[in-house]
């Protein structure tokens, strides 16, 4: 945009990411301007904002450790004692060794089928400009917006009819067709980015369309792929009513149906209430930690593309 | 050569069609067709016209889960998105805590709504953790039984729903704050523009994409809301906080009304077609004009 023609001596201001410069340093001595007295009154906003929305986890994870009767004396009071029974306890009354292997079994399986039928789908709707290919991709899309709970009942029959009911596989191809849309989305957006001269050169040298996705375009998508995976892995990991509804064989239940099974929250204590609280969100914070960049890049990219 | 290659392309398209088609768009058309019959999710079933949505616009409780559904849904939109655009703004002008305080926010995000609710109903319960706080800091009469009292139990399921997803209204609005051209933004401050000045007519309008984005996602999201009055209220007391989406679930699953249950859903989905999309058009107008 600015060409060095046009500007002799380039300022530096210019040159510098977004994010270097905004407010106003505030200076010493200066008396209190009403833009400084704004500035302060955001940053205490901002503060106390802050602090509400952490005091809820803070408050779970130390009320978790205590001991019931501590709790019960005085529930925001300091920590008298020191417990892990409660998480062992929770442990136990989820099944939670076998649920998670469940659940991490169902999110994996999805993920992968989403992402491979996505990614195969997004290509051709990319590259083909014909009509009935913007009318698959709008029938796609159309279904980012349909609620579950409308699908819900004939898709228990359905299940029933195809003898899928409690089964893992059942529910993969839920969760599966539930995502597709998004998927679909993601990748077709993405690969419309992605200029068309290296398949051309493919083709020329008689690279057929199923080398050419798997050679050339597959190693490309990594970036949407882990945005598409942070966001659908939360979403199936995180789910309650199709687990509840389709697989309620004992032995295949997953974390959040256990834990909505075993737990009534109107009844039970915040020591019990809270571990079981924590043990469920585990895994995903385990992967947050890991992936913390992607996955705020990508939960907001993701949405503003 | 190029003509092959075009057929085999398309064959790519065939396994997510398929599934797609088996486990969504059939059973989609299928829920229509059963609305208009007496199924009991039975092999038998007979057509019996609009019997179904006759019976529907008579019942009380099917209007009120209606207005509930609306009306949290419109709560749940302004203050998230207001609290979202109040942080990202303010998160703006601090580069220092931005990155640290955005990943703060949005933690509750993460978590699934069974837990938050778990969490909540305990802070929200009568002994519970908000009423201990406000004991605690002298504000004892605003002690209040938040889930037990109609008259608050809507708005505190919604407070759930607002905790959780504020973070990622903020991520939204921020990656926009964070796009927009410096240029502008720094000759408004050469200006000599007040702050509000600055807001209102330069990043006001180069936020209307983000506004556009964060309203449609929350409106969907909050008029399909499950797990939070489920497990918070399960509806009551007295049915202040039935949802449409569970008058689906206890009709469908629990009272052995199918098909009553079935046309219910078909009303979430006109309702959600309905709303979003003239909201989005509404803002798409507005992103234009601007």
């Amino acid at each position: 945009m600015t060409s060095p023609l046009t500007t002799p001596v380039p300022a530096p201001e210019v040159g510098r990411p977004a994010g270097k410069r905004d407010a106003p340093r505030p200076r010493i001595a200066e008396p209190w301007t009403p833009r400084r007295l704004a500035a302060g009154l955001g940053t205490t906003v901002l503060c106390l904002g802050t602090v509400l929305f952490v005091l809820p986890f803070v408050f779970t994870i130390v009320t978790s450790l205590r001991t019931a009767a501590d709790v019960a004396r005085s529930p925001l009071g300091i920590p008298h004692s020191f417990t892990l029974k409660n998480f062992t306890q929770a442990f136990s009354q989820i099944h939670y060794g076998t649920s998670t292997l469940n659940t991490l079994l169902i999110t994996g399986l999805s993920c992968a089928l989403i992402t491979v039928l996505g990614a195969l789908a997004g290509y051709p709707l990319a590259r083909i400009t014909a009509g009935w290919s913007t009318a698959v991709y709008r029938l796609f899309i159309l279904g980012t917006s349909i609620p579950v709970f409308v699908v819900v009942a004939p898709l228990y029959l359905l299940m029933r009819d195809l003898n899928l009911l409690d089964t893992y596989a059942g529910v993969v191809f839920i969760y599966t067709a539930l995502n597709l849309p998004l998927a679909v989305f993601f990748y077709t957006s993405f690969i419309r980015q992605i200029p068309t001269d290296l398949e051309e050169a493919a083709a020329l040298d008689g690279c057929g369309a199923l080398r050419t996705f798997f050679v050339i375009i597959l190693p490309l998508l990594r970036p949407v792929t882990s945005t598409l995976l942070t966001f659908i892995s939360l979403q199936i990991w995180n789910d309650l009513l199709v687990p509840l509804v389709f697989l309620q064989d004992p032995g295949k239940r997953t974390v959040m149906v256990n834990a909505y099974s075993f737990i009534d929250p109107h009844t039970v204590q915040p020591t019990t209430l809270f571990p079981a609280a924590l043990l469920g969100v585990l895994p995903l914070f385990v992967i947050f930690i890991f992936f913390q960049r992607q996955m705020v890049a990508g939960m907001s990219a993701g949405a503003v593309k | 050569m190029f003509h092959r290659r075009r057929a085999t392309m398309a064959a790519f398209l065939l396994p997510a069609i398929a599934v797609y088609a088996l486990f969504i768009l059939y059973p989609l058309f299928q829920g229509v067709y059963l609305s208009f019959t007496d199924s009991v999710g039975g092999p038998i079933s007979h057509f019996v016209g609009t019997d179904e949505y006759k019976a529907m616009a008579d019942d009380p409780a099917v209007s009120a889960a209606l207005w509930h559904t609306v009306l949290y849904a419109v709560v749940v939109v302004v203050v998230q998105n207001g609290l979202g655009l109040l942080f990202a703004s303010l998160l703006f002008r601090r580069p220092r805590v931005r990155k640290a305080l955005n990943v703060v926010l949005l933690t509750p995000t993460l978590i699934s709504p069974l837990m938050a609710a778990f969490i909540w109903s305990y802070l929200f319960a009568p002994n519970g953790g908000l009423n201990a706080l406000l004991d605690g800091v002298g504000l004892g009469a605003l002690k209040h039984v938040w889930l037990g009292d109609p008259s608050t139990a809507l708005y505190s399921v919604a407070t759930v729903n607002i905790w959780m997803f504020t973070g990622y209204s903020c991520a939204i609005f921020l990656a926009s704050y964070l796009s927009m051209p410096t240029e502008l933004l720094e000759a408004a401050a050469l200006d000599g523009a007040s702050g509000w000045r600055r807001f209102r007519s330069i990043e006001w309008p180069l936020l209307a994409p983000a506004l556009t984005v964060n309203v449609t996602l929350s409106l969907i999201g909050s008029l399909k809301v499950f797990e939070f009055p489920l497990v918070l209220t399960n509806g009551g007391p007295a049915g202040a906080t039935d949802t449409l989406t569970l008058l689906v679930y206890r009709n469908i699953f629990g009272g052995g009304k199918f098909a009553y249950g079935v046309a219910i859903a078909v009303l979430l989905l006109v309702t959600v077609v309905v709303l979003s999309s003239a909201t989005n058009s509404l803002l798409r107008l507005r992103e234009r004009r601007v």
